[in-house]
């Protein structure tokens, strides 16, 4: 019942949002605008200050650049170094279960300690 | 004894020597590459150029001498701190593992690490700024639990050698590693 397909009520959904977006662009464009004498003369006087219709913008653009440069940050920092045990293994690996070895099964899937992979791959097969 | 040339992660000449002492010990040690000639004297006229620019906007020849003084003190500091010029790994089978870093000033550090602590030396992967590498270290045992690594110690982290020279340092390791596990089997 979870389908993408589009049903009637997300149509009206979408028409919905289009219209409250131009007119949320219209009101926005109004305010940074239309000198606030002919609002005043309107009755329309409690309005933000109009520095914020330029502010706004800027504080949004600056902060989606410090957001690229931020995530990327956050990464870096979040990466284990070189000298932590989390290079090699967790607590999901520390606590697995050894499942019993079957004949003629294929084996159940398992972390692998690293001195038993580097073995696999670094030491010719006698 | 041999020497064998290498490459290391980043394109640089080094060698890698090998020295067998006697049947339980084994000397491996990775030269770097040499401080060039090119790069000393591409930092040494960007000083000396930035401190002319700035005599020639101040008039105070005090920043030439400072420069000169920068300069020489800046190349000492980096010679005995920083330029590693050879690290070398000393396994002795029944007692333990050496790691000596030699500094270009002469200048050596020495760790060593007893057999009793050393579960294994092993080639791990891992990310380091934005590139995976491959590096060499010895794990440490947990004292408490006996599969339990208690501490990585990354090795060779100034030469910085690929994957060939790498699985070298291995095997010859691995070597004297193993001959522990049938003493004791045998003992």
């Amino acid at each position: 019942e979870n389908s993408p397909a589009p049903l009637p009520e997300r149509a009206i959904y979408g028409f919905a949002l289009f219209l409250g977006s131009w007119f949320g662009f219209m009101l926005y464009l109004i305010w940074a605008y239309v000198p606030e004498t002919w609002l005043f003369s309107l009755g329309l006087t409690y309005w933000p200050q109009k520095y914020w219709a330029v502010a706004l913008p800027v504080y949004l653009l600056v902060a989606i650049g410090i957001g690229y440069i931020l995530l990327f940050g956050i990464n870096m920092m979040s990466t284990a170094p070189l000298n932590s045990t989390h290079t090699i293994t967790d607590n999901y690996a520390k606590k697995q279960q050894q499942k019993k070895f079957q004949e003629e099964a294929i084996p159940a899937l398992r972390d692998i300690p690293i001195s038993e992979v580097n073995r696999m791959f670094f030491l010719p097969e006698k | 004894m041999e020497e064998r040339p290498y490459r290391s992660a980043s394109g640089a000449p080094i060698a890698l020597r090998r020295r067998q002492h006697s049947a339980s010990c084994r000397e491996l040690a990775v030269r770097c590459p040499r401080l060039q000639l090119r790069s000393l004297s591409a930092v040494t006229s960007a000083v000396w150029l930035a401190a002319y620019a700035l005599f020639v906007l101040s008039e105070n020849s005090m920043v030439l001498s400072a420069a000169i003084f920068i300069t020489l003190i800046g190349l000492i500091i980096y010679l005995h701190f920083v330029k590693i010029d050879q690290e070398s790994l000393l396994v002795i089978g029944s007692l333990g593992i050496q790691v000596t870093s030699s500094y270009a000033s002469g200048k050596e550090s020495t760790t060593f690490i007893e057999m009793g602590q050393v579960k294994d030396v092993v080639i791990n992967e891992a990310i380091h700024m934005q590139k995976v590498v491959y590096y060499l270290c010895i794990l440490l045992q947990d004292p408490g639990d006996p599969q339990g690594v208690s501490e990585v110690v990354p090795l060779f982290q100034s030469s910085k050698p690929r994957l060939d020279c790498l699985i070298e340092v291995y095997k010859s390791c691995q070597e004297i590693l193993e001959q522990r596990k049938t003493g004791l089997q045998s003992s």
